[in-house]
């Protein structure tokens, strides 16, 4: 048996390892995606105050520090049994507005455009963001980090600061919106828009155009068909704050939908011997094992899940580019893995446009910022759409508001098995008898995690202190015949 | 005009021994008083480090690091000519250290001409706590003594 490893993973948060195991013909026999976890969250947690832990959770995470403030907040308020006033709502939502342009430009430019406008396999010197800016043009990339900058300025305006954001309190947020900040935004805002539309026709004009690319993302080995998650409004739009949570299964019918405090009932975790993560699956359908279709119960929660589980859009430009892309693709549900970056540029217009809406709304600036109807302490969930997945935060106290009990399923963990399985699906597709195992190669085994934009950084963000990327290729005895190093 | 001295702390401050560089960084902020230096602390690599440093002329970093078989406590001093990968400073959700520095001069921004890096070796960073291991906790004042000379070589 030959085995590769990939350790840790490239342009990944945290530290990741992708062993992969061939038989003697060379044929790939089965795969192992492997990350270590942060340990004593609950215990840290445990007789705090917790009103405190929406500051806390930012600490968890340098990549979605805002979004486990959110889903923090939200469990909190239920916590209290207060609902925020209409004002706070809209101010938090459009702070996560901003956060979500802010890590969606991150990941489009300097983690999936490199696959695409620089090439799968293009020299990886070369196939970074560096390289997409040479092909793109320095202008862009000067572009690209004012926008994150300026989603960064809105975040640290609204939320207090831009990373640890001390906004939400218990049925509400801290301070209000100011008339000429509300001005401020709404120009910033409109450059969002403009920059989220102008980023889809980079993807329509080098990825969508390329035939070649367009085959590989249909007809590649990065396809898997399993059942989609997301939180969606009344309507059943696309919601990243607040609704309810939807599952379609792999026909796209609504196969579940359930409040944050019926998560238990909804979803379970199943604990695999050589992983320290876990496997969140569907609880009513049960873990039937790494398969796809109708009848397994691994989902995802993507930016693609959440197309999938929705009805569309609240936004007029993200409606008809949700429009298209199901056109394109063959209708809903989609299963193309990379799909989920046409999706997250979806994603990204609908957050520019929806921080426009809010920020044209001058009912923002209002001052009933805080709900103090409190009710005894006891027992809240939170549910957010996090970049990268739905989140999920579950807090438990003593009638004094001191935490018991927490619980957390980040959004990466909701797509541990998928990750698995659809690793396992591109390392079949690419790594053949007689097919040598270069760097081009194993990055198209990456490109299928990549998708997913996972972040580990809540497992871990440690690094060796060596290589980043180090590829051992071995006999079947082990012994190492080739070693490929990547920075 | 372009602001002298950054002395950046970098890490996680709820994470055991990854906060050595914040807690260093408030440290050095007792200790030195020159004029003309600003402090700061971050739980971030990558692109973001670059907002917080670009228009300095001088930028000192410190960071927590494993590395093997190292001893904890000891207290490294890299540059970028040298650099090796500490805890925190590369952000691999979007670019590593010394390539964010390198996007940064492609672009024209104004990335610091003197860049130093310190950084200790540490034993713990997967648990939740805001107290060091106790062997890191037994070396905290050696590496307090040993930053200061670091940073006081540097600064001439």
């Amino acid at each position: 048996m030959t085995r590769y490893t990939i350790d840790p993973v490239t342009r990944l948060e945290g530290h990741g390892k992708i062993e992969i195991f061939t038989n003697d013909d060379g044929e790939v026999e089965n795969v192992y995606f492997q990350v270590p976890e942060l340990r004593g969250f609950e215990k840290f947690c445990e007789g705090r105050a917790v009103e405190e832990v929406p500051q806390i959770v930012t600490k968890i995470c340098g990549v979605c520090p805002g979004c486990h403030h959110m889903a923090a907040g939200k469990a909190v308020d239920a916590v209290f049994g207060v609902e925020p006033t209409k004002t706070a709502k809209m101010i938090r939502e459009l702070f996560y507005m901003a956060h979500f342009v802010h890590s969606h430009i991150a990941h489009f430019y300097a983690l999936g455009a490199p696959d695409f406008v620089v090439g799968p396999t293009a020299p990886k010197a070369e196939r970074n963001v560096l390289g997409v800016i040479a092909k793109v043009g320095v202008e862009i990339g000067t572009e690209v980090l004012k926008q994150r900058r300026i989603a960064q300025e809105i975040q640290a305006l609204i939320g207090g600061h831009q990373t640890h954001v001390v906004m939400n309190v218990p049925g509400g947020v801290r301070k209000g919106i100011k008339e000429e900040e509300r001005l401020d935004i709404v120009e910033k805002a409109k450059g969002f828009v403009e920059f989220a539309k102008f980023s889809m026709k980079i993807f329509n004009d080098v990825v969508l155009a390329n035939k070649d690319y367009v085959d590989i993302i249909v007809n590649g080995p990065y396809n898997l068909n399993i059942h989609s998650m997301g939180l969606v409004d009344a309507n059943n739009k696309v919601n990243f704050y607040d609704g309810r949570v939807r599952v379609v299964d792999t026909f796209g019918k609504e196969l579940l939908t359930y409040m944050p405090n019926e998560y238990l009932d909804n979803i379970a975790e199943r604990v695999e011997p050589w992983s320290y993560l876990k496997f969140p699956y569907l609880k009513k359908v049960g873990w039937k094992g790494f398969v796809e279709g109708q009848d397994s119960g691994v989902y995802h929660a993507t930016p693609l899940s959440r197309l999938n589980a929705s009805d569309g859009m609240a936004t007029p430009v993200a409606q008809e580019e949700y429009e298209r892309m199901y056109a394109t693709l063959g209708g809903k549900p989609v299963n193309a893995t990379l799909a989920m970056h046409w999706a997250r540029l979806i994603e990204l217009i609908y957050a520019a446009e929806h921080c426009l809406e809010l920020a044209l709304d001058k009912e923002i600036t209002g001052t009933d910022l805080r709900n103090k109807m409190y009710q005894t302490p006891k027992e809240g969930v939170g549910i957010v759409e996090a970049q990268r997945g739905t989140l999920t935060h579950h807090y438990q106290t003593d009638e004094r508001g001191l935490v018991t009990k927490a619980n957390l399923i980040v959004g990466t963990t909701n797509n541990h098995a998928p990750i698995s399985m659809s690793i396992k699906k591109a390392a079949q597709g690419v790594i053949k008898k007689g097919v040598k195992v270069d760097d081009g190669i194993l990055n198209m085994v990456e490109m299928a995690f990549r998708a997913y934009d996972p972040c580990f950084s809540c497992a871990t963000h440690s690094l060796p202190g060596k290589m980043p990327m180090i590829v051992n290729i071995r006999k079947p005895d082990s012994e190492i015949i080739q070693t490929l190093r990547r920075d | 005009m372009k602001k002298e001295v950054l002395i950046l702390g970098v890490g996680n401050d709820i994470l055991t021994d990854d906060g050595i560089g914040i807690k260093l960084s408030r440290e050095m902020q007792q200790r030195l008083k020159y004029d003309n230096i600003f402090y700061d602390t971050v739980c971030l690599g990558g692109l973001e480090i670059l907002e917080y440093i670009k228009g300095y002329k001088t930028v000192i970093l410190i960071d927590a690091i494993k590395t093997e078989g190292g001893i904890p406590g000891t207290v490294y001093y890299f540059t970028p000519a040298d650099f090796k990968e500490t805890s925190n400073l590369s952000n691999i959700h979007d670019v590593s250290f010394l390539k964010a520095l390198e996007i940064g001069k492609a672009l024209s921004m104004e990335v610091p001409e003197s860049i130093h890096i310190i950084a200790v070796e540490i034993v713990e960073d997967l648990t939740f706590s805001e107290e060091f291991t106790p062997e890191v906790q037994a070396k905290y004042p050696e590496a307090i003594l040993k930053t200061q000379e670091l940073i006081e070589d540097i600064l001439g």
